[in-house]
């Protein structure tokens, strides 16, 4: 493989600062440091202009135990489908590292994430509030140590959670949710205003944080594939398959190359109906609801698709350990090809409306420029990477499944700006409905799954897959037994954000849903746990927020259900 | 006798009850036929009253932090100017239950009014929505307000009279005004949608940005009043339109068929666009609205002083 030679130059380039390498894997390099040389060893890294920071992940090797264990920082930085991970193992009591924020600006979400579920104090991380969990969160409870329980979560609930706040003097700010109608789900920006120029950009995510990493270690590693698929609405697919594709070269399982066709096939439609609805909402943030309305008509097409295939609109739930549930054949396969070549007649029209279109092309042609060095910089991924010409497609770069046989051609367009965010997407349309047909007239035969082991042998995977809203990044850990001891996922939008919070200063405050949306975000992304709380359990204190138990919420649907749903 | 009829004018017809249904039918059609065009089903035809009937029996949420009478105050005062504005114009074809040498001016004041209502309101209240929005709509007031006015006044110079009565019999005898003036015609067509904030010159309320704008903070019976003084504002402009421009009012007959024409005009305008940002919009008004209407006034003065009947 060409893994060594990928690898090349980071020994000598980063030697002084790292304890010990291995390469765990094809296309993987592991660096051991430490905290006092983490901000060396990244500074020499960054020299080299050799990838960009694709995740953090923490783990905590440990038990409940407090003296047991300890917990490791991982930093992947990849580059096509090498990744290259610096370690950096800490004590579990009072854990500490230097930020890397001010080397790679992309860190400071992964870090504050690192830092508020795993509680590893990340020195220098600028901004003061929390960015994932709730501002009733306890005190020094990390939800990802493994001595966390929801005991110690529910112990405080003191006041109910602040936004927002008085101006500082001289700033008039306007504040974008946590619930607004440009946002579909919750998220909250805070918009600095001079009239209505933009001169200062803040995020707080984490509304509807449902904690399904943590959830993740108490289930099966077959109940996990549903659990994972839930962690988005729109590409729901996609997580599963990063999910089963992770354990499946874990346990050492080959699956069938027609299982594998048919996941990639479900990849491509999700990712048409995730763009087209993308099309929709970004048209609506413009303003122009009828480009919002007949996309959104046309994309009825592909869901139509998915039922027919699957049975559901939403989680398709396609994927096993070791294949998939459902085969694609004869009418089925005739019903996808009639629905591609309408779809494709649509979308050249929407590609003319947004490349022609006077009064479009006024909110996008030069607005939200993220430069091709900026989008490096900031690394950012996906359909907004190749807007700025940057070239970052899994599937072209690392191809997994079917993409191996059949090649992508990747999209990029180098005008940096919105309506170049139009383009690539709907090209990319293009490219996903030519790649379908062709996977359909040239489908593998064989089995659709094989059997998998309920135990998975002890190990770490990376696991990488093109999500549509860019690369969805899998770390999953296993100590041997029948659940995963940890799975760490990075979400597409969130890589994105640092640069739309860059760009969005200097521009005018009604370019910045368009801007926002240009990255194409999602919350469901973002956040991942939810507690349920009522008020005034039955004795308990008065008004006081209390935790639901399983039984209660059981005893509640039962309940709620009798009554006629009333 | 003269008194009672006068009240039947100002309650029952014209004005009053029946410019109030007369716009409820309006908005029903704007809405159908905005959703015909944008592949919708659309809503169905007592809609309009029902969403009013609702709004009126909502509670009414003071916002704290604004003063009572103002909040409480204008939205009556909006739906009273554009209700007496009904009065001055050709509603539904017959002649206006009131006028006088001058009524032209006085109803473009009273259909400004209701920007004015709606910019005040914003500015009433503490929220951010609406003080931006506020900002915006009275932003916007100032760039299509003059340049509707001289709209208007192109075809009262022709007709030589500022009585609209007489401006509405001119263009009865007259070659259809949108033939001689079709650069007035255009401004006057757009600047209505201005003054109604309809898409793209919706900024003041650009839901995605700024929620609803000016009016952000209001909930029962003053939204439902500001709502209804915009529907009523656009049936008075679009009779004031086509009885300028397009040949006059005469009787019932031809105020639906003109009304409804040019309602459809802006009912396609609204769905083709994707809105303007306020810059966008101001530059738009200035830069070509206001051009094209004097250029409209200069060459009826002209061809006035020549002596050309037009």
């Amino acid at each position: 493989m060409s893994g060594e030679s990928a690898f090349s130059g980071i020994q000598d380039g980063v030697g002084p600062w790292i304890s010990s390498s291995r390469a765990p894997a094809d296309n993987r390099l592991d660096m051991d440091t430490s905290a006092e040389h983490l901000v060396g060893a990244v500074t020499a890294f960054n020299a080299l202009k050799w990838g960009y920071l694709s995740a953090i992940t923490g783990f905590d090797s440990g038990t409940a135990a407090p003296s047991d264990g300890h917990i490791e920082v991982l930093y992947h930085f990849c580059r096509g489908p090498s990744v290259a991970t610096f370690r950096v193992k800490l004590p579990r009591e009072d854990p500490s590292v230097p930020s890397i924020g001010p080397l790679v600006p992309s860190a400071v979400m992964y870090e504050r994430e690192l830092s508020e579920t795993m509680g590893v104090n990340v020195a220098g991380l600028p901004g003061r509030k929390r960015q994932f969990l709730s501002d009733d969160w306890p005190e020094k409870v990390y939800p990802l140590r493994k001595d966390f329980t929801m005991e110690s979560a529910a112990a405080t609930h003191a006041e109910a959670p602040t936004v927002g706040g008085e101006d500082e003097p001289g700033t008039f700010i306007i504040p974008i949710g946590p619930q607004h109608p440009a946002l579909k789900e919750p998220g909250h920006f805070e918009l600095a205003v001079d009239g209505e120029i933009v001169t200062h950009a803040n995020i707080r995510l984490g509304y509807v944080h449902r904690g399904i990493e943590k959830g993740a270690e108490d289930r099966s590693w077959v109940h996990n594939i549903y659990l994972m698929e839930r962690i988005c609405g729109i590409c729901s697919h996609i997580h599963a398959t990063a999910y089963v594709l992770g354990v499946e070269s874990l346990a050492g399982v080959a699956v069938p190359p027609r299982a594998q066709a048919v996941r990639t096939i479900f990849c491509e439609l999700e990712r048409i109906h995730s763009h087209l609805l993308w099309l929709g909402v970004a048209a609506h943030q413009a303003g122009f609801d009828t480009l919002f309305m007949y996309s959104w008509r046309d994309r009825e097409t592909v869901m139509d698709l998915l039922e027919e295939l699957s049975g559901n609109r939403v989680n398709y739930s396609v994927n096993l350990l070791g294949g998939v549930k459902y085969d694609i054949v004869g009418k089925a396969a005739d019903s996808i090809r009639r629905g591609l070549d309408f779809l494709e007649r649509r979308l050249k029209r929407y590609l003319k409306i947004v490349t022609t279109d006077e009064s479009f092309l006024r909110r996008t042609r030069g607005v939200g420029t993220i430069t091709f060095d900026e989008a490096n910089r900031l690394g950012t991924i996906g359909p907004t990477a190749r807007a700025s010409g940057v070239s970052r497609d899994l599937r072209v770069e690392a191809p997994y499944m079917a993409y191996r046989d059949f090649p992508v051609v990747p999209v990029l367009d180098s005008r940096c700006d919105l309506e170049a965010r139009f383009v690539v997407r709907i090209n990319e349309l293009f490219e996903s409905c030519r790649l379908t047909r062709e996977i359909l007239n040239r489908m593998p035969a064989g089995e659709l799954s094989v059997p998998a082991p309920r135990k998975v042998p002890e190990g770490e995977v990376i696991s990488r897959v093109e999500a549509p809203r860019g690369e969805l990044f899998y770390y999953i850990r296993s100590t041997g037994g029948a659940k995963p001891d940890r799975v760490k996922v990075r979400t597409p939008s969130l890589c994105n954000w640092a640069a739309v919070l860059s760009v969005a200063v200097g521009h005018k405050l009604a370019d910045i849903p368009m801007i926002m949306v240009g990255i194409d975000p999602c919350f469901s992304c973002n956040d991942r746990s939810i507690t349920l709380r009522r008020r005034g359990a039955p004795g308990g204190v008065p008004g006081a927020l209390e935790q639901w138990s399983w039984e209660d919420l059981r005893q509640y649907g039962i309940k709620y259900y009798a009554g006629g749903g009333r | 006798m003269n008194v009672v009829l006068a009240l039947i004018a100002l309650v029952l017809f014209p004005g009053g009850l029946f410019v109030i249904l007369g716009s409820l039918a309006f908005e029903y059609a704007d809405r159908k036929l905005i959703a015909r065009f944008q592949n919708r089903v659309g809503p169905r035809w007592f809609q309009p009253l029902a969403d009013l009937v609702k709004l009126l029996v909502k509670e009414e949420i003071v916002p704290t932090g604004v003063n009572r009478g103002l909040f409480n105050g204008l939205p009556v005062a909006a739906l009273a100017a554009s209700l007496t504005a009904a009065l001055y114009v050709p509603m539904a074809g017959l002649a206006p239950a009131w006028g006088f040498r001058g009524d032209l001016v006085v109803t473009v004041y009273l259909l400004m009014m209701m920007t004015l209502c709606i910019g005040l309101a914003g500015a009433n209240t503490l929220d951010r929505f609406s003080l931006i929005g506020s900002t915006r709509a009275l932003t916007q007031l100032f760039s299509y307000e003059a340049p509707f006015l001289l709209a208007l006044l192109g075809p009262s110079i022709a007709a030589g009279t500022w009585r609209i009565s007489e401006v509405n019999g001119y263009a009865r005898e007259n070659v259809w005004m949108i033939v001689t003036q079709p650069l007035g015609f255009v401004v006057a067509l757009i600047g209505l949608m201005g003054k109604l904030e309809l898409p793209p010159f919706d900024a003041p309320e650009a839901e995605t940005e700024i929620v609803s704008g000016a009016l952000t903070e209001y909930s029962g019976r003053g939204l439902a009043f500001f709502r209804l003084g915009r529907d009523v504002e656009l049936l008075v402009g679009l009779t004031l339109i086509s009885a300028f421009y397009l040949g006059g009012l005469a009787n019932p007959l031809h105020f639906i068929l003109k009304t409804l024409a040019l309602l459809f005009v802006t009912a396609g305008l609204q769905s083709l666009f994707a809105r303007l940002r306020i810059d966008q919009t101001v530059g738009l008004w200035w830069r070509a609205g206001a051009v094209l209407a004097l250029v409209q006034l200069l060459l009826l003065i002209v061809l006035k002083l020549l002596g050309v009947r037009l």
